[in-house]
């Protein structure tokens, strides 16, 4: 039963449309106050508007290049500091704790200082989702090498393998899949991080055509946006995971 | 498992006199040996036995050179111990099989690491694989196999080498009782085959009589020798020797070495 294609698909799938039905129902009997939640119609009629509109596509692609040259810089630093950390105790030692400490702090409240720093264009964005998905990728990382097996690193003793041996045929691939939970962890952040920045200061960008929307009180459209954002997330997660199966094989679930 | 016949590197001797190690603690040293004096005859196949901390592995390790002694001399094969020779072997409690390769190339990382890859490895791995009864499953991956044939590739990576000196740390004390007989027996027999120097670590008695030609019964606090027991059992060894008068009468030897041990009566 439980391994039936309609419990694992079919069952959410009806979920959600009985939640969306009864949301509609709900709206058409004046229930819920539309200005405020708009209906699932009038968001579906409000998103079909904005898809006609060029500004809508050239506000996705702005912000999905914000989110992704932002996460492509903050794994990659995540991914080399957080090797460092893990391979260099006096390194460890030296910066580990700054990045524990900046990692407690709300980074989101950096938004308004990056936008006096870097402009209002789609520097201040990209850093802001850069800084946003840096710290789980190298804290992953760091978990991930700290886990290597002790007994494995003997072996690799026992056969005479080099420290550069040793990190690559071991400490790489046996981190690997806990660093890579923390790049998966990036993606979504890293969108978060550009949204915000566009609330505080932008001038193109899903975040601020949200803003925009709202502050014309057209809610449907701007719903609708945020729907489509979580869409986005969704078909960005869905890529990064098939890459996960592509480049960790061995993961056992 | 077939005959085996790749094995050029015959078995090497070690030589242990007056070896002493003591460990540095928080709450100050802890000394693990005392005075181990060993002679290994090349080819022979020797078990160490003894209580938790009596210092069995550690011994194991400052043979393959994995941990320094205090006083003392040790040869491994005329020279002195160092980590990451190629005429050592070393299967450990674990198999400790890398799940990002799948079987063969686990039997391969020893010639990975030595870059000693020519045209003839993948047909050693293929050979290693046949000796450990493994050839069908070497395109799979290590985490699909049950835990005896896991220990079976670890062994088949640890005479991939084609050591002198196998070297092996309770490689059979995470197998249920029968998987554990079964490659009991196997080891033996491929240890009388191959003619390596191979020391086995053990808290069996009755695995250390079945496997070896002689136990070094060890007692602890720190550890020493307080028994050196010869098996006569004749070879090649089989599972219907277990329960024979001859079989119990060494594990009593050594039974009785080890609990004078405990009785405070040092050998």
């Amino acid at each position: 039963m439980t391994n039936s294609v309609f419990y694992r698909i079919g069952l959410p799938v009806l979920v959600g449309v009985v939640l969306v039905a009864t949301w509609q129902l709900m709206s058409n009997f004046g229930m819920i106050n539309e200005i405020m939640i708009p209906s699932p119609a009038a968001i579906v009629v409000g998103f079909s508007e904005l898809v006609t509109r060029g500004y809508f596509w050239d506000s996705t692609w702005v912000t999905l290049q914000e989110t992704l040259y932002g996460f492509a810089i903050g794994v990659s630093l995540g991914l080399i500091i957080g090797a460092l950390t893990g391979t260099f105790q006096t390194f460890r030692t030296a910066f580990y704790p700054f990045v524990i400490a900046f990692q407690n702090t709300p980074r989101v409240a950096l938004a308004p200082i990056f936008l006096t720093w870097f402009g209002f264009g789609i520097t201040s964005k990209v850093v802001m989702a850069a800084v946003i998905c840096f710290f789980p990728v190298v804290i992953n990382t760091v978990a991930g090498m700290a886990s290597v097996d002790d007994n494995a690193k003997m072996l690799f003793r026992t056969m005479g393998a080099s420290k550069s041996q040793t990190f690559f045929r071991l400490t790489l691939p046996g981190a690997s899949a806990i660093a890579f939970a923390g790049v998966k962890t990036a993606l979504t952040l890293a969108l978060l991080g550009a949204i915000v920045a566009e609330f505080v200061g932008g001038s193109v960008g899903l975040g601020v055509l949200i803003k925009e929307l709202n502050f014309q009180l057209e809610v449907a459209k701007a719903f609708s946006v945020v729907l489509f954002l979580a869409v986005i997330g969704l078909v960005l997660y869905g890529l990064i995971e098939l890459l996960e199966r592509y480049l960790i094989t061995w993961k056992q679930d | 498992m077939s005959t085996f016949s790749i094995a050029s590197t015959t078995g090497e001797t070690i030589r242990l006199a007056g070896v002493s190690k003591t460990y540095e603690t928080a709450s100050g040293p802890l000394p693990v040996l005392r005075d181990i004096n060993l002679q290994v005859e090349a080819g022979e196949f020797i078990s160490f036995v003894g209580p938790s901390g009596c210092g069995k592995s550690t011994l194991l390790k400052i043979i393959a050179g994995l941990v320094s002694y205090d006083t003392g001399t040790v040869e491994v094969g005329d020279q002195k111990p160092k980590a990451g020779r190629e005429d050592i072997g070393f299967m450990l409690q674990q198999s400790v099989l890398m799940p990002w390769l799948n079987v063969s190339k686990n039997v391969e990382l020893p010639f990975v690491i030595a870059r000693r890859q020519d045209v003839s490895t993948s047909r050693r791995v293929e050979e290693l694989l046949d000796l450990v009864g493994l050839s069908s499953v070497a395109s799979l991956n290590s985490w699909e196999l049950s835990g005896g044939m896991q220990q079976r590739v670890a062994l088949a990576r640890a005479l991939a080498l084609d050591p002198g000196i196998m070297l092996m740390d309770e490689p059979f004390s995470a197998l249920d009782e029968f998987k554990r007989e079964y490659l009991n027996i196997e080891v033996a027999q491929m240890a009388d085959q191959l003619g390596k120097t191979t020391l086995l670590v053990t808290h069996s008695i009755g695995e250390a009589v079945l496997m070896s030609d002689r136990i070094i019964a060890l007692g602890a606090n720190p550890g020493r020798t307080v028994g050196d027991i010869a098996v006569d059992l004749e070879r090649p060894r089989r599972a219907d020797m277990i329960g024979t008068d001859q079989y119990q009468q060494i594990c009593n030897e050594v039974r009785a070495a080890l609990a004078s041990d405990l009785a405070g009566e040092t050998l």
